[in-house]
């Protein structure tokens, strides 16, 4: 397929080199190749929704949709070549091609390596749980501290525990670093734990053991989020990027036929 | 603690007779049974303390009752009982049996193009699990309320044995004791044809009477050698170049036992909710399997697995390695003896044949391969073996050790692959109104998930035990599905999957009302994975993972190929 494509861009860019050597404007042609199949790519999307049809494999339609967006580019070029446009609207209409082209591609390459990095996190849990599960690590949490507080007698770790890992199970935390794939959760929950070890009594240690355990399964969750997130969100950039541009491409080739009559 | 560092659970396991199988058993009852000639005769001495016949009799058998035209086993389902008729006459429908709507089943249907369109384009019902009110009235009932056999009445029965051939069945007859043994569906449809009363006794009882009293024992094996035992061995390479008269001498030969923990089912899933308390390393499950066939012992005999699975090892250093395992049909220590009477010695297996979960053998005895098989036998399969690398055993032993293996249509997801963008849930949801029916979540082995879809096992311990049939196996391509009419929201199946891969739910009608019966309680129905069976185009939820991560395939197929294998 990837043939196919690079010899139909090649052939219409020969096409649109005869054309101009005789004396022909192209424009109308490789402008309306490209908008057709920009309409095309848009399939996919229509695709993703008509579930219940046999339309044939997803995969199948992503593999087109990802040959189809490189084809596009070159399209894009032989009908536009690479000097940046003048007017207003074609600067509009050549930065949203570039917005579709480049979150298109990072998201591609971010299906391609997220996925493993999620697998190589473990503790594998479905998106829409994860509040769930993370509320669930914090009643744990606070369980732990009222056990411990009852025990002792005082509530050195029920302080420590509002003063700094309350934070930490709010929510899901360090959401960049995680993306970024640096340690900096795990020094974090290092250096807090470590900082009131020296206050505990053996009972306490005790306790701040199964908490750092849950604050350690807490970073797993993090991380899920955070490459989950990362996976799903790409496409708020991409699919109205699109719809934008098949707008304004609509626009812009009704004005280019309106104006070459 | 657990691996892991989670909080290990202690987990206790089932008595055998904490739920009886029949409520109304009484001592009355018992003790009129005992004077039965059929029931007379079994030696009460022989049965050991922690079982007695008493006890069978009151906890794994129970009274039932037929009106004339009432069904008692309908063909193609799936039993856990057989039954002696104590009273009145029944008839065997022989084939071609009754046709389908007689016997209340669905007509399967593939759904044509428009229709697929139209029901795209509609829009999912707002409240999950709706139902149309009639329908749901009409199974509006709970398993208490509601005769648990909730069986099917035949009209006109004249009618019915003027069209059908059939055999009667009368006062002192068993039947139905096959498919319950063997997992198998039921063979004939049996209907009563007067007024009878018969005694069912579920499979656990039935197994305990075959083992303790030899006149049961001879019964159920005539019975068995008769019926489905010539076909079984036919079915067999090695066999079928034999005339009848010869077969019937080797049938007569065959010896055939049960091997393994038949409640492995419900075992293997309480282990998976709680890990045993204190198990810092697990223990073998190779240990734990019932051994049919051990290695170094004589090779005087060949195995053929009848139902259920068993597993071929060896042993390799300190441990012993899977070499591959086996399911119905296939045949363990052929290659030794044809070995061993070629050499005109003595010839030791190389290899362990054992029970995973239960399984049934045929055990075929040297004395009769050497007489009527070997000689004509031109092609001997060699012994198991395998070629994988020790580090390819690992994905193995969780096929065998999870029960994956069981599974015709897994669902696997490739972790590395996917972007868990939850197409395939949506995709199943658009299909079923709204409703998704697996969870795309399951145990993972290195970046393989296996997602709680339904399995569509070759061995549906989930078809045992359901009151009206509504389990069962739909006509296109067998996959296991329920007919959702029918399924009175016992909960059985979804209790004996050992995948946790059914689930109940409460269903409303169209508006969103929750749907109760008369005493107030929520009517439940039992859902799962039907592998969009009569929808074209297959598996919505293949069809919709844009990242080719998501495949259903077979534990012979993965155990043959790899997953790497049947990617593509």
């Amino acid at each position: 397929m990837w043939g196919v494509a690079a010899g139909a861009v090649g052939a219409l860019a020969l096409w649109r080199l005869h054309a101009l050597g005789s004396g022909r404007n192209p424009d109308v042609v490789t402008g309306g190749w490209l908008l057709l199949s920009v309409l095309a790519l848009a399939l996919y999307g229509a695709r993703r929704r008509l579930r219940v049809l046999p339309l044939g494999p997803a995969s199948a339609w992503l593999a087109l949709h990802v040959i189809g967006g490189v084809a596009c580019v070159g399209l894009y070029l032989v009908h536009a070549g690479l000097a940046w446009p003048s007017g207003a609207a074609d600067q509009a209409l050549a930065a949203l091609f570039l917005v579709v082209f480049v979150s298109g591609t990072v998201g591609h390459l971010l299906q391609a390596l997220l996925p493993i990095r999620l697998t190589r996190a473990g503790d594998e849990i479905i998106y829409e749980r994860i509040p769930a599960e993370i509320a669930r690590l914090r009643a744990q949490a606070e369980s732990t501290i009222v056990e411990a507080a009852s025990a002792c007698g005082h509530d050195t770790l029920g302080t420590y525990y509002a003063q700094s890992l309350a934070w930490y199970f709010d929510r899901p935390r360090f959401t960049l670093q995680h993306v970024l794939g640096t340690a900096a959760a795990q020094a974090w929950e290092a250096r807090k734990l470590a900082a009131v070890e020296r206050l505990l009594d053996p009972r306490e240690r005790a306790s701040l053991a199964g908490l750092a355990h849950l604050c350690r399964a807490k970073r797993a969750v993090d991380v899920q989020y955070a490459l989950q997130t990362l996976l799903r969100r790409w496409t708020y950039l991409h699919a109205p990027a699109a719809a934008a541009f098949l707008v304004m491409a609509a626009w812009h080739s009704m004005a280019a036929f309106v104006y070459s009559r | 603690m657990a691996p892991g560092g989670r909080p290990a659970a202690i987990v206790g396991r089932l008595a055998r007779w904490d739920v009886p199988f029949g409520a109304d058993m009484s001592d009355a009852i018992v003790d009129a049974l005992l004077e039965r000639p059929e029931i007379a005769a079994i030696r009460a001495d022989r049965f050991p303390a922690g079982v007695p016949l008493r006890g069978i009799l009151r906890n794994d058998a129970r009274i039932v009752t037929l009106s004339p035209g009432e069904i008692a086993v309908r063909e193609g389902d799936y039993g856990n009982s057989a039954f002696l008729i104590l009273d009145g006459d029944l008839r065997v429908v022989l084939p071609p049996g009754l046709p389908r709507e007689t016997l209340g089943r669905q007509t399967p249907r593939n759904a044509g193009w428009l229709a697929t369109l139209a029901r795209a384009l509609r829009p999912s019902p707002k409240f999950p699990e709706t139902r149309d009110v009639g329908a749901a009235a009409g199974a509006a009932a709970t398993a208490a309320d509601r005769d648990p056999r909730a069986l099917t009445f035949l009209q006109d029965i004249p009618a019915i044995l003027d069209r059908h051939r059939s055999v009667r069945l009368g006062a002192g007859e068993i039947f139905g004791e096959i498919a319950a043994l063997g997992r198998v569906p039921r063979s004939a449809t049996v209907f009563a044809e007067t007024p009878s009363r018969l005694l069912e006794i579920r499979w656990q009882g039935l197994r305990e009477l075959r083992r303790h009293d030899p006149g049961w024992r001879r019964m159920i094996d005539e019975r068995y050698r008769r019926n489905a035992l010539l076909n079984h061995l036919q079915a067999h390479a090695f066999f079928a170049s034999l005339d009848d008269a010869t077969l019937a001498s080797v049938a007569a030969a065959v010896r055939f036992r049960t091997y393994g923990d038949a409640d492995w089912h419900l075992q293997h899933r309480r282990g998976r909710d709680a890990p045993p308390a204190g198990a810092d390393h697990a223990a073998d499950p190779i240990d734990d399997e019932a051994v049919i066939a051990g290695e170094g012992g004589p090779a005087d005999s060949v195995y053929l697995i009848r139902s259920g699975f068993a597993r071929v090892s060896c042993i390799v250093g300190g441990g012993r390695r899977t070499v591959t395992y086996l399911g119905v049909g296939a045949q363990f220590g052929l290659a030794e003896a044809h070995t061993a009477w070629r050499a005109g010695g003595e010839v030791r297996l190389s290899q362990t044949l054992s029970a995973i979960g239960q399984v049934d053998v045929l055990r075929v005895p040297f004395r009769v391969l050497a007489e009527h098989v070997f000689p004509g036998l031109r092609e001997v399969p060699p012994p198991y073996a395998t070629q994988r690398r020790y580090e390819d055993d690992a994905f193995v032993d969780w096929l065998i050790d999870e029960r994956w293996i069981n599974g015709t249509q897994t669902m696997l997801i490739d972790l590395d692959r996917c972007v868990r963008c939850d197409d395939c849930v949506t995709a199943c949801a658009a299909t079923h109104d709204g409703n998704p029916r697996f969870v795309r979540h399951g145990p993972v082995s290195d970046h393989w998930m296996v997602a709680n879809a339904c399995m569509h096992c070759q061995d549906p311990v989930c078809m045992i035990g359901c009151p009206t049939g509504a389990i069962h196996r739909h006509e296109l391509g067998g996959v296991v599905v329920i007919n959702d009419d029918t399924c009175i929201g016992c909960g059985t199946c979804a209790a004996s999957c050992p995948y946790d891969n059914i689930r109940m739910v409460e269903i409303a009608d169209r508006s969103g009302t929750p749907v109760v019966d008369e005493a107030g309680k929520a009517v439940r129905k039992a859902t799962k994975c039907d592998l969009c069976v009569g929808q074209p185009g297959g598996p919505a939820c293949v069809r919709a993972c844009p990242q080719d991560a998501l495949r259903r395939t077979g534990g012979q197929a993965l155990l043959l190929h790899g997953v790497e294998g049947v990617r593509r």
